[in-house]
């Protein structure tokens, strides 16, 4: 069974690009996808997307307070319990 | 602030009451780009060097050499005085030796444009896009638009379609900007001024849970882009 980071990194892969280039993973999880080039409205459609794979549900405090790349992971996780 | 041997890349582009917008050149030119990120104080080179890919790169140092002239001018400041700070929900403040400064800006950048607006008083929001159809457009109306809003892109088809959100999307996260709440604001509950979803380029605007503030709203869209700002008013002004 793959990882939460390891299904991250696979989706970020196929879903988000920047100037039509895919980007990985940042290498510093404490990074945050719009310090990768995302804009927002990417990223909202990303949240979608993530939310469906793992079957999580966002809050705004939660879209507020998940800064990081680590932050997300640690979102997906809480809530897979 | 040295003056720029590679030639300004930003120009006035708009005054919207008391706000003043600027666009930002940030097609490629290595002249200019060299020249931007000599301006970039530590932190900010450090950031620079973080990303992944040369087009955010170049995005990032042309906007924030060219927001750190305009700054200086306004403030009447050395490069080499100013310095940035964040809010809690990450919206950047200007710091001129170590004291907040009287001014509020905000920026914003899509492909090889970029938009800075500044003035000397209420809060900002800018927010310029590219007209790229995003990969999930239907997903993304059913998440950032109201009832209304959607009611009205429901009637358009093709370009009108994606014209249309895109106008609605840089009023919403002008807005969103100007409060610098981040996306804890859900785009979905509060829905922009009618008037403005049927054409009309500026209307004022207040969010139903802060009615007591008014906002007044343009848009600056184009033929290259979508845009839109949100200013804050004063409170004894019409």
């Amino acid at each position: 069974m793959a990882s939460t980071a390891e299904r991250l990194e696979k989706l970020i892969a196929e879903n988000l690009e920047v100037d039509g280039q895919p980007i990985n993973l940042p290498e510093d999880l404490n990074a945050s996808l719009l310090e990768a080039g995302v804009s927002s409205m990417e990223l909202v459609a990303f949240g979608r997307l993530v939310s469906r794979e793992f079957n999580v549900a966002f809050s705004p405090e939660d879209c507020a307070n998940i800064n990081s790349v680590q932050g997300l992971i640690e979102h997906i996780d809480s809530q897979a319990g | 602030m040295p003056a720029s041997v590679a030639g300004c890349w930003w120009r006035p582009f708009r005054t919207v009451d008391r706000a003043t917008v600027l666009h930002v050149d940030l097609t490629a030119h290595a002249a200019r780009e060299a020249e931007a990120w000599a301006w970039l104080d530590e932190e900010e080179q450090a950031r620079w060097q973080r990303y992944q890919h040369d087009g955010p790169r170049r995005r990032f140092a042309l906007c924030r050499a060219a927001l750190r002239a305009v700054l200086c001018r306004q403030l009447d400041c050395y490069n080499e005085q100013l310095a940035f700070s964040a809010s809690d929900h990450g919206k950047p403040y200007a710091v001129v030796q170590g004291v907040a400064a009287p001014v509020s800006f905000n920026i914003s950048h899509s492909g090889a444009h970029g938009l800075i607006a500044v003035a000397a008083a209420g809060r900002l929001g800018v927010d310029v896009e590219e007209r790229r159809a995003p990969r999930d457009l239907d997903g993304l109306i059913s998440s950032v638009l109201g009832p209304d809003e959607q009611a009205e892109l429901a009637l358009a088809r093709g370009c009108r379609k994606l014209h249309l959100f895109f106008n609605f999307w840089t009023i919403k996260e002008a807005l969103i900007k100007a409060l610098g709440l981040g996306l804890a604001l859900d785009m979905s509950r509060f829905e922009i001024p009618s008037a403005m979803r049927r054409g009309k380029t500026t209307s004022i605007f207040q969010f139903p849970q802060m009615p007591t503030v008014r906002w007044r709203l343009e848009d600056l869209g184009n033929e290259h882009f979508a845009a839109a700002i949100a200013h804050e008013l004063a409170p004894d002004s019409n």
